[in-house]
C-alpha cells in the first residue's frame, strides 16, 4: 500500500531530515497563508480615516497628492480587511473570522494620506504610529503602543490601558494623553493645551513648554519628571500628596500660593519671562516629581 | 424594525421620531429602556452645563465618545463594518459612551457638590452600577468574554484606578476648596470611564 510504503520510507529517513522538512512544511504554510492588499482611495482637502485592527500595528505617513494608500499584510486568511469610503472619509476594519486569534488574526497596515487628513486608529496589540500630519488625531488601544511624532496644528488623543507612549516634536497641538498604567514620554510638545492623566505611569516630558500654553502632568501613582531648558518661561506648580517633589532650578516663589507649600511635598513659582509664561502644572498622589534643567550640550 | 435598526437612527428620535421607530419603542422594553436611559443622561448634562461650565475637555471628551460611536456623525446611509450578529455585543457597544457620559457625569456631579461645600460623597455608589447596570464585575467578565489574555491586566488596572478614586475622594474632602483637588477627582473618575471604554471598545477582538 502507499500509505504503508510512505510510513516505512519515512522510517528510513534520518532525524535531521525529517525535522527540515517539518520545519520547511510550517514555513512554506505560513508563507502561502499570508497575503497582502492594496486599497487606493482619493479624497479631497481634511478627508478622514478610521482603521480599526484588532491584532497589528498601524503606520500612517503623509502621501503626496489626494490620494490614500493602504497595505495591509494579512497574517493568514482567518482575517480581512473591509473598506468602505463615504464621501471624504474612509473606514478599515480588520475582520476577524471565526477561531481567529492574536497570530492568525494580525494584520499590519502602512498607510498614506494626505497630510491634512483626521486619522483615527484603533488596536489592542500592535504599535500605533503617525508622523509628519497636521490633521486631527486619535489613537486609541488597550496594550497597544503609541509613537507620534513631528505634527503641527492638530489636535492629538491617545488613549491606552498599559500601552507606552511616546510624543515626539508636536508643535502646536491640543495634546490629551490618557493612560491608565503606560509610561508617556513627551518629547518637545507645545501647544496651547497639553494635557496627561495616568493612573500609574510615569510621565517624562523634555522641552520648553511653549509660550502661553497650558501643561497639565498628573499621575495617581506614576513619577512625573520635567526636564526643560534654562531658557524656559513658566508658572510651575508641583505638589504630592504622599510623595517627594525635587526643583533643580530656582524659581522666583508665588506670593500668592492656592495651596500649602509643605516642604519636599510641593513647590510653585516662576522661571523665565512672564510675558510669555505658560502654567505648568504637575500633580501626583504617591510618585516624585522633579523639574529638572536640562544640561548644557 | 429590528433594535438594531432602531439604535441606528437614535438621533431620529431626538426629534421626535418615525411612526415606525414609536411602535417599536412601544413593543420593545430593552429599546425602550434605552431611550430613557440616553434621554436622561442628556437632560442631565444639560442642567450641569446650565450650573457650571466645565472644562473644553470633558465637551471635548464626550464628542469624541459620540463621533466614535457615530452618534454625531452626518447623517449618510450607513453599513456597519461588523456584522451585527452577536445582539449583546451590540448593546454593549451603546453601554459604552452611556458608560463614559454617566462616569464623567458623577465627576461633574462631585465636582459641584465640593464647590458648595456638600462633601458627603465618600459612601456614594458608582453611577454604572445604579443607572446602566455596569460593575467591576462586568466589565472583567465582558474582558473575559472578548480577551481573555488581557483580564489579570484589566484587573490590575482596575484595582488602581479605583485607588485613585479613593485617594482623590479623599484629598478632594480634605481640601474643599482646592481647585486642584477637584480637578484631581474629576480625572479619576474620567480614567475609569476610560477604562471602560477600554475594555468594550471595538477594537477588542
Amino acid at each position: 500500500m502507499y500509505g504503508a510504503d510512505r510510513h516505512q520510507s519515512g522510517n528510513c529517513m534520518s532525524g535531521r531530515t525529517i525535522t527540515l522538512l517539518a520545519v520547511g512544511a510550517m514555513m512554506a504554510g505560513t508563507l502561502s497563508a499570508e497575503s497582502h492588499k492594496e486599497f487606493r482611495f482619493n479624497v479631497g482637502p481634511r478627508a478622514g480615516i478610521s482603521v480599526n485592527n484588532p491584532y497589528g500595528s498601524i503606520s500612517v505617513k503623509p502621501s503626496t497628492g489626494s490620494t490614500v494608500l493602504i497595505n495591509a499584510v494579512l497574517h493568514s486568511d482567518k482575517v480581512e480587511v473591509d473598506n468602505t469610503q463615504s464621501g471624504n472619509r474612509i473606514e478599515i476594519q480588520s475582520h476577524l473570522l471565526q477561531s481567529a486569534d492574536a497570530d492568525s488574526g494580525r494584520v499590519d497596515y502602512e498607510i498614506l494620506v494626505p497630510a491634512d487628513t483626521s486619522v483615527t486608529l484603533h488596536s489592542s496589540t500592535g504599535t500605533l504610529h503617525a508622523e509628519k500630519l497636521h490633521g486631527d488625531m486619535t489613537l486609541e488601544g488597550a496594550g497597544a503602543s503609541v509613537d507620534v511624532r513631528d505634527i503641527s496644528n492638530a489636535h492629538v488623543h491617545v488613549k491606552t490601558l498599559n500601552g507606552p507612549v511616546t510624543l515626539t516634536n508636536v508643535q502646536d497641538g491640543h495634546v490629551e494623553v490618557d493612560s491608565l498604567s503606560g509610561a508617556v514620554m513627551l518629547d518637545r510638545v507645545t501647544g496651547p493645551l497639553v494635557q496627561v492623566v495616568s493612573t500609574s505611569g510615569g510621565i517624562s516630558y523634555i522641552g520648553d513648554f511653549g509660550s502661553g500654553g497650558e501643561y497639565r502632568l498628573t499621575s495617581h501613582s506614576g513619577d512625573i519628571e520635567a526636564t526643560v531648558p534654562e531658557y524656559t518661561s513658566a508658572d510651575v506648580s508641583a505638589r504630592s500628596v504622599k510623595g517627594e517633589v525635587h526643583d533643580d532650578i530656582p524659581l522666583q516663589p508665588n506670593s500668592h500660593p492656592w495651596f500649602p507649600i509643605e516642604q519636599g511635598r510641593a513647590f510653585m513659582g516662576s522661571m523665565g519671562r512672564a510675558a510669555v509664561s505658560s502654567t505648568v502644572v504637575l500633580r501626583s498622589f504617591s510618585g516624585r516629581i522633579h523639574l529638572r534643567k536640562r544640561a548644557a550640550k | 424594525m429590528t433594535c438594531v435598526e432602531l439604535q441606528e437612527g437614535l438621533a431620529e428620535i431626538d426629534s421626535g421620531g418615525s411612526a415606525e421607530q414609536l411602535a417599536h419603542l412601544k413593543s420593545c422594553p430593552e429599546c425602550s429602556a434605552l431611550v430613557q436611559e440616553l434621554v436622561l443622561i442628556a437632560s442631565t448634562a444639560a442642567e450641569l452645563r446650565s450650573a457650571d461650565e466645565p472644562s473644553p475637555r470633558v465637551w471635548n471628551s464626550i464628542e469624541i465618545a459620540l463621533r466614535e460611536e457615530g452618534l454625531i456623525r452626518p447623517q449618510v446611509p450607513h453599513r456597519s463594518l461588523v456584522p451585527a450578529s452577536n445582539s449583546s455585543r451590540v448593546w454593549t457597544r451603546w453601554l459604552v459612551p452611556a458608560v463614559a457620559l454617566l462616569a464623567i457625569a458623577i465627576g461633574l456631579r462631585v465636582y459641584q457638590n465640593l464647590q458648595t461645600r456638600q462633601v458627603a460623597i465618600v459612601a456614594q455608589p458608582p453611577v454604572y452600577e445604579a443607572q446602566v447596570g455596569l460593575n467591576d464585575a462586568d466589565l472583567l467578565q465582558e474582558v473575559s468574554t472578548q480577551a481573555p489574555a488581557m483580564q489579570a491586566q484589566y484587573a490590575e488596572n482596575l484595582r488602581r484606578v479605583n485607588e485613585y478614586i479613593q485617594d482623590a475622594k479623599g484629598f478632594a474632602d480634605a481640601n474643599p476648596n482646592d481647585d486642584e483637588a477637584r480637578r484631581s477627582l474629576l480625572e479619576a473618575y474620567q480614567q475609569k470611564a476610560m477604562l471602560f471604554e477600554l475594555a468594550m471598545d471595538r477594537s477588542l477582538p
